[in-house]
């Protein structure tokens, strides 16, 4: 398929079920929400080596958080409910608890609940307090600036990661404004969060390695250097750099949404941007049970 | 079968009326109803040696049964304890223990309660347009734990140990309050708009007790907090803000805090709006 002279290519990226949460976090003034949502969202590109993916999904109006202060909306997601559990309390402990005027709650109305404050309030030493407000538990903790409030657990749902694009371009600077377009158009939609740097991955991996130590190793098949010395190459001539976009959701209808406002993106800046392909990661299928087909996403296909 | 029961006049002697609970007189005929026993001492009285019913299909299949009481109940007791479901309203004053025990539904009295009202309340939404008695919201007699959850709104004055050993839920009172209130509270959150009677919060080991009108002075046992609680009072002034009446305005409202009382725990507070 061809649309706007770029290739979209007959395949589809393979998502994972993941376990996922949602918090709120909310500040006296919004620099601080974003300090304290950017700390704890550090360091969470990847399971393989981060223990969770995680990123800032939206920023918040103060009419749309529980204390009606402004904040920011971050989302979570790693392999296993108690992985879950572990992230949200070292990265809500260490980056939100200590941050200025900071409050944390739950941002998702129902689920399997983990601990967010019921742990954290052993900072407290004692002095920490429960408050019940219409139903909800919530701990204050007392801290130097006043007193820091969490909810005392958040909500886990199956969310979905691994959604991805691979955009093929003639060259560095248009892969990489190719991909800042995408990631534009793609953090507009709810409920996904696009977890590396930027939104943007150069290291695509493959499972496995050489090496016994490692599980998991650069993507030969899609790294332009090695274009004419592996033997399944993806890339053809004209094809210098290669850069992915992955994307986590809270479902697949969620994922699937954000790859199709990331091709739209692609596809209306058209052949001339330098952009040739537009292809996915997968592992044949079989080890990931949802299948994000890029041709059923792209543009065209929309039409009725 | 929704049913609307007209009290034809107050009974000599003091008569339980637990049993008039919206969930089971639901499922009843008019004729079952009627028949229904109301213990009285040791003697029991028919629902038809009491009460006219007047009973209507209409709103039946609505997922919440609801009960209509008129007439002078005040030697009605226990109404509407230990309910776990549906609506009951009053029209008219009640006796003693209304609400007792009760884990869910709405009861609304359109007129004065007795003493013990929403005493050892679990969950739901207990509504006074009148006032209450001593001992509201607190516990029964020999039990260590008052009101346990629900939200308790009284829109005239409440008596003497208002929400004592009261442990969680919400009280809030549109006029005064007598003396002792919140005493040995253990937790939970009691909103007084009137006047507080002497010793308010006396032996109170956690919990919030809100003074939206004129606050008493804090005795040496409670003392000032500098420091701000913004969330915490954005959190708890918008709930109380649902109440209503004198509450509406408290999300706008400044705040000073004390806690206590420092004899006990002293991790309960006052919260004193301006």
């Amino acid at each position: 398929m061809r649309l706007n002279g770029i290739d979209i290519d007959d395949t589809f990226a393979e998502a994972f079920p993941m376990k996922a949460t949602r918090l709120v976090i909310t500040a006296r003034e919004p620099a601080w929400a974003r300090h304290a949502a950017v700390a704890a969202t550090g360091l969470a590109t990847s399971v393989i080596g981060c223990g969770c993916e995680a990123g800032i999904e939206a920023e918040l109006a103060p009419s749309q958080t529980p204390d009606g202060r402004a904040g920011v909306a971050v989302l979570l997601f790693s392999v296993s409910g108690k992985e879950l559990a572990k992230q949200v309390e070292r990265r809500v402990g260490q980056c939100v608890l200590t941050c200025p005027t900071t409050a944390v709650f739950a941002g998702l109305p129902e689920g399997e609940p983990v601990a967010l404050g019921r742990n954290l309030r052993f900072f407290g030493d004692g002095w920490q307090i429960a408050k019940v407000i219409d139903g909800v538990r919530y701990w204050r903790i007392p801290v130097m600036d006043g007193e820091f409030v969490a909810q005392e657990t958040t909500p886990v749902v199956r969310g979905v990661g691994g959604g991805n694009l691979l955009m093929l371009a003639a060259d560095t600077g248009a892969a990489l404004e190719a991909a800042e377009a995408a990631v534009a158009a793609m953090r507009r939609v709810p409920n996904v969060i696009l977890p590396f740097p930027g939104g943007v991955v150069r290291s695509g991996s493959k499972v496995g390695s050489k090496y016994a130590a490692l599980s998991a190793s650069t993507n030969e098949a899609f790294c332009p250097s090695l274009a004419r010395r592996v033997p399944r190459s993806e890339l053809g001539d004209g094809v210098r750099c290669v850069l992915e976009i992955v994307i986590d959701g809270l479902a697949d209808v969620d994922v699937a949404q954000a790859m199709r406002a990331g091709l739209r993106a692609l596809v209306e800046r058209g052949a001339a941007s330098g952009l040739k392909r537009i292809s996915a990661g997968n592992y044949g299928g079989k080890l990931g049970p949802f299948h994000f087909h890029l041709r059923e996403l792209a543009p065209a296909a929309d039409a009725p | 079968m929704n049913h609307r029961l007209q009290l034809r006049q107050p009974p000599a002697l003091r008569v339980d009326a637990r049993g008039l609970a919206p969930a089971l007189l639901a499922a009843l005929s008019m004729e079952a109803v009627l028949r229904l026993r109301l213990p009285q001492g040791r003697d029991e009285l028919a629902v038809g040696d009491l009460f006219t019913v007047a009973s209507s299909a209409e709103g039946s299949g609505e997922p919440a049964p609801r009960l209509v009481l008129e007439g002078d109940l005040s030697r009605f007791d226990a109404l509407g304890a230990g309910m776990a479901a549906g609506t009951l309203e009053v029209d008219g004053p009640v006796g003693d223990a209304t609400g007792q025990g009760m884990t869910g539904g709405r009861l609304h009295v359109h007129g004065p309660a007795g003493e013990l009202t929403g005493c050892a309340m679990r969950g739901g939404w207990l509504e006074v347009d009148g006032d209450t008695g001593d001992f509201t919201a607190a516990a029964r007699p020999g039990d260590l734990d008052g009101m346990t959850g629900g939200m308790l709104v009284i829109r005239g004055r409440a008596g003497e140990r208002l929400a004592d050993r009261m442990r969680r839920g919400t009280v809030a009172v549109f006029g005064d309050a007598g003396a002792f209130a919140g005493s040995r509270m253990v937790a939970g959150t009691l909103a007084v708009a009137g006047r507080c009677g002497a010793h308010a919060a006396w032996g109170m080991r956690r919990g919030t007790l809100v003074f939206a009108g004129p606050a008493p002075t804090p005795g040496p046992t409670f003392v000032p907090v500098p420091s701000e609680a913004e969330v915490f009072w954005h959190l708890l002034s918008r709930s109380l803000a649902r109440c209503g009446g004198p509450f509406e305005s408290m999300p706008g409202r400044r705040i000073e805090r004390y806690v206590g009382d420092l004899a006990v725990q002293g991790q309960g507070e006052w919260v004193v709006a301006s």
